[in-house]
């Protein structure tokens, strides 16, 4: 917040001088709204071409929450999916079941489906597991984003091959890459810390793939109010037991002091991967005795859960 | 007939992420002024003068209604 620019009656865009919407702290570049649309879809289109994640004749499933992060990813890839023939689409929508705040984001997310031609399916808490997320969490709400984020993970990977998908994209932006860093290094999670999904790992996974992985989470926001596609939805009510919004808060306070400082962390993140290819940093696949998903143990992540719920 | 000096009494709305509003007088100064003097950081909304799009480096003052958007959610 020490950041504090000289006043301008209206900043000029960088590239044809009308009004700016947005300022790009690390390029220090002012944009209007048709640039900054440009600049950013080329930049996914740049992310995805520089590192493979999209090839001709796949399907992918996009995982749509409904909220600004999935709903522009969408819109992108919609935009972008010509460039490879034969590729296609399809949303997937998770009802975790959590009330007053699930409703508007899956309206949201029909609506879009709908505007764009794309296949929406939508999947819940209740078909996977039994029970809505609110019931799961009675007594155990501080573990709320762990569990929800467990079944979350797998509703929209079950729904992804039952869809025919080959890879499962998600609204994952360059502010939350740069906060999973910071938390995995808090918690001292080397394993987590390299892992990845992506493309060219193991094949008991569907490749998970994150296109704006490169867009701050302001321009990816600023990018759908100029479209008149930003909607203002209600706040998860279990945000507040996540450290992430802890993370969050200091991080984006980093940034705003010394810009680059999310991208720094991506990068020391990418380095510590390159040290650690080919070194046994993971346990080894294993399948799990109950339901055969992949998983690292004797038992899923899923499999424990429910044993412990019903503990 | 008129007064001879005519007073504009010029007033700036503030429309706060959560809604609340705030009348502020004789208001003039950027964006960034503006987050930093209520303590938000300027990353995590986006802002709009008058129903358009501004960087934290437009100025604002005068009658314009500002409305500050919250767009960082979940966990």
């Amino acid at each position: 917040m020490e950041q504090r620019a000289a006043r301008e009656e209206s900043p000029a865009c960088a590239c044809c001088g009308e009004p700016a919407v947005v300022y790009q702290l690390v390029t220090r570049r002012h944009l209007c709204g048709t640039h900054l649309v440009l600049d950013v879809e080329e930049r996914v289109r740049a992310t995805i071409q520089e590192t493979g994640q999209i090839s001709p004749g796949d399907r992918i499933a996009v995982g749509l929450s409904g909220g600004k992060d999935s709903t522009a990813l969408l819109v992108i890839l919609s935009r972008l999916l010509p460039a490879w023939p034969g590729a296609s689409l399809v949303a997937i929508t998770v009802d975790e079941g959590i009330a007053g705040y699930r409703a508007d984001t899956m309206r949201a997310a029909e609506r879009l489906t709908e505007w764009l031609g794309v296949e929406h399916r939508i999947v819940s808490f209740r078909e996977l597991i039994g029970d809505d997320l609110d019931a799961l969490l009675l007594g155990r709400e501080t573990q709320a984003c762990t569990i929800c984020g467990i079944l979350r993970k797998k509703a929209l990977a079950d729904a992804a091959r039952a869809a025919g998908a080959t890879a499962i994209a998600t609204g994952h932006n360059l502010d939350d890459e740069a906060q999973s860093v910071l938390m995995n290094a808090f918690r001292g999670d080397l394993p987590r810390l390299v892992r990845t999904t992506g493309t060219g790992t193991s094949t008991a996974f569907l490749p998970r793939i994150k296109p704006l992985m490169a867009i701050p989470e302001k321009e990816i926001a600023s990018y759908l109010f100029v479209q008149d596609l930003f909607s203002v939805l209600p706040e998860c009510p279990y945000t507040k037991y996540a450290l992430r919004a802890e993370v969050r808060t200091l991080l984006s306070d980093y940034e705003c002091r010394h810009p680059g400082t999310m991208q720094h962390l991506i990068e020391s993140k990418r380095t510590i991967e390159k040290y650690c290819a080919g070194t046994p940093v993971m346990e080894p696949l294993h399948r799990c005795r109950e339901c055969g998903d992949p998983c690292s143990g004797d038992l899923c992540q899923v499999c424990r859960l429910r044993h412990s719920l019903l503990e | 007939m008129l007064p001879a000096f005519q007073s504009f009494h010029q007033t700036m709305k503030v429309i706060l992420p959560d809604q609340g509003v705030r009348v502020m007088e004789q208001g003039q100064g950027t964006v960034g002024d503006l987050l930093h003097e209520i303590g938000i950081n300027p990353l995590e909304v986006i802002v709009s003068r008058n129903g358009k799009l501004v960087p934290e480096q437009a100025a604002i003052g005068g009658n314009d209604e500002i409305r500050i958007i919250r767009i960082a959610h979940g966990g």
